[in-house]
């Protein structure tokens, strides 16, 4: 017996080492950049003796006080808001559309939307440079000009979720039942349909978000004052104050999508694993 | 609202039956329409943009595959500079992260471990940019708190070596790291839960050892998303952009070739970038498509 669970502790051993050191390297840096970030104490100078010297919160003062901070970020917020409005817009009536009278056709659309994969952002920000520069210079001058790119950009992980969400009711009864009491295609969408596939708008719309908010390739190249075109030249200028802003925006981004994992669950996991739990059931019994 | 609406079916109800409206026929595939024209005008006309300038003669016109060739023979450093830090992240990131999602995904004592590690490879995966780059810039920049530990702690300095440098090759190969593996944890996870612990017990059954069933049974199974794995990283590490750019904007790859290029082109006569940007998109093709390929075929053991 005793043999056996030292065995099997055994056969641990490799696995958890290698968890303990991938966590070492994923945290690793998350310590160094908080402690660069509010601790005023040059690097060769750092040791046991002076490592709780000096903490202070300027840098942090100083991204708030930058003339570009907000602007900046107010930009990108507009840029995100109108991201997500024509997502929203565009893809819930083509995904509804598609699975309610052309079905045939989802796998077709489904490949659709993965092929902003193929086209890079670097490479899609030399096709907007190709095409609009000399045919739609309105466009590609016009402060709006990034949103329908960052709505392609995001289409692969927006359809996949509103496309999820649609699969996860039985969509046809409900518009079935709510047209048969006679309702309209109007109130059949705002009152069955959208109310049950909450989760997954707004899990699109989360994604849709921190794309936007973390795009800085076509806006660099394009030259637009986007919050991550304004987080790199601040690095530039006052070193402190972007290792900051680097850690603030990550702090903000991993509570976003950690949330948005916890929120995305599908409620049919959380019932089997709740029902499990009842049950006595653990599922972690695998080798 | 429902109470107009019964009292007009109960209207049609006591016989006053609106004549049948005539309807045009319209085909099923028009209400796509919008989707597909915001695919057309946006992705696909640039698209077809940077292909035809990338393959136009000098100012841009006409057709001219040479000029396509001379831009890629004489920028092929970049090209190789690219497939090579791909190449690298995408091999470790294949092995690191199956090795993470197998051990999370087998752990049996923090019942939390696995959905964390799903929930941090979600967010990690997407992280990239130039964000990235300056954490590392502050662990393991010259300056950097990792550098000076690994000197305190080991006496090993890594810049008198000359080998390590965040902005040089095996810089960039670390910092790709913190998404390459998470995006394999993210694509393996559901085979690894795939390998039913019925098939290990039926291999020892018969005789096997761990080895046996690692060669006869798991590998195999595992296989098409390694091998997809493979090509999806592949992808994900030639096409990014802002990381390497942050971390050196000397760096010569593709896509700080290509930025260059664009920044420089004020006119909009030179073809160079977009005949990389035409090379860059059909390597990633080939890759994608592979990958596509791949993972249906990984699906069929994959619990639904």
């Amino acid at each position: 017996m005793s043999s056996r669970t030292f065995r099997s502790r055994l056969s641990r051993l490799g696995p958890n080492l290698v968890l303990i050191a991938c966590a070492f390297f994923f945290i690793a840096p998350i310590i160094s950049t908080t402690r660069q970030a509010m601790q005023r104490v040059p690097m060769p100078l750092l040791n046991w003796s002076s490592v709780f010297d000096k903490w202070t919160l300027d840098g942090i003062k100083k991204v708030f006080e930058d003339p570009m901070f907000w602007p900046s970020l107010q930009f990108s917020l507009k840029l995100a808001a109108a991201t997500v409005a024509i997502t929203l817009g565009l893809l819930v009536p083509t995904a509804l559309y598609v699975h309610l009278r052309i079905p045939k056709a989802r796998g077709l659309v489904e490949f659709l939307t993965v092929l902003p994969y193929v086209v890079p952002p670097i490479a899609l920000a030399a096709g907007i440079a190709a095409f609009y520069r000399a045919n739609a210079r309105w466009l590609f001058s016009s402060q709006w000009a990034l949103v329908p790119f960052y709505v392609v950009m995001a289409l692969p992980f927006t359809y996949r979720s509103i496309d999820a969400g649609i699969k996860a009711i039985d969509v046809r009864t409900l518009v079935d039942a709510s047209r048969s009491l006679g309702a309209g295609w109007g109130t059949t969408l705002r009152r069955a349909v959208l109310p049950n596939m909450a989760s997954s708008l707004v899990s699109a719309s989360f994604l849709t978000t921190t794309v936007v908010l973390g795009e800085f390739t076509i806006a660099n190249v394009l030259n637009k004052p986007t919050f991550p075109v304004f987080s790199f030249q601040f690095f530039g200028y006052e070193p402190q104050g972007g290792i900051a802003l680097a850690m603030l925006t990550l702090i903000t981004t991993t509570i976003l999508l950690g949330g948005l994992t916890i929120l995305a669950r599908p409620k049919a996991v959380r019932a089997a694993r709740k029902a499990d739990r009842a049950a006595g059931i653990t599922r972690t019994t695998r080798f | 609202m429902s109470d107009t609406a019964l009292t007009r079916d109960g209207d049609r109800a006591d016989g006053t039956v609106p004549a049948p409206r005539r309807r045009v026929r319209i085909p099923a595939a028009a209400g796509l329409l919008p989707f597909l024209s915001f695919l057309f005008l946006f992705l696909l006309l640039p698209a077809y943009g940077v292909v035809k300038k990338g393959f136009g003669g000098e100012g841009g016109g006409g057709f001219s595959p040479s000029t396509f060739f001379d831009v890629l023979s004489s920028e092929s450093k970049a090209f190789r500079g690219s497939a090579k830090v791909s190449l690298v992240t995408a091999v470790l990131g294949v092995v690191i992260g199956t090795a993470v999602a197998y051990a999370a995904a087998t752990a049996q004592r923090p019942k939390w471990l696995r959905s964390l590690v799903a929930a941090f490879s979600g967010v990690a995966a997407n992280m990239g940019g130039v964000i990235l780059a300056f954490l590392f810039f502050t662990l393991l920049g010259r300056q950097g708190l990792g550098t000076k530990l690994i000197d305190e702690g080991v006496g090993y300095q890594l810049y008198d070596t000359g080998w390590f440098d965040i902005s040089g090759f095996w810089g960039w190969v670390t910092v790709y790291m913190y998404f390459q593996i998470p995006l394999m944890v993210l694509v393996t996870l559901p085979a690894i839960d795939g390998l039913k612990p019925a098939w290990r017990e039926a291999s020892s059954n018969l005789g096997g050892t761990t080895w046996t069933y690692w060669r006869r049974v798991g590998l195999p199974v595992l296989a098409p998303s390694m091998l997809g794995g493979f090509l999806l990283l592949f992808a994900n590490a030639f096409s990014a952009y802002a990381t390497v750019y942050a971390l050196n904007n000397q760096a010569n790859v593709v896509p700080v070739k290509i930025s260059f290029g664009l920044v420089g082109d004020v006119g909009g006569k030179s073809s160079e970038p977009y005949a990389l940007a035409t090379g860059m998109i059909i390597v990633i093709a080939v890759a994608m498509g592979g990958y596509l390929l791949l993972r249906k075929r990984a699906e069929r053991w994959q619990p639904t």
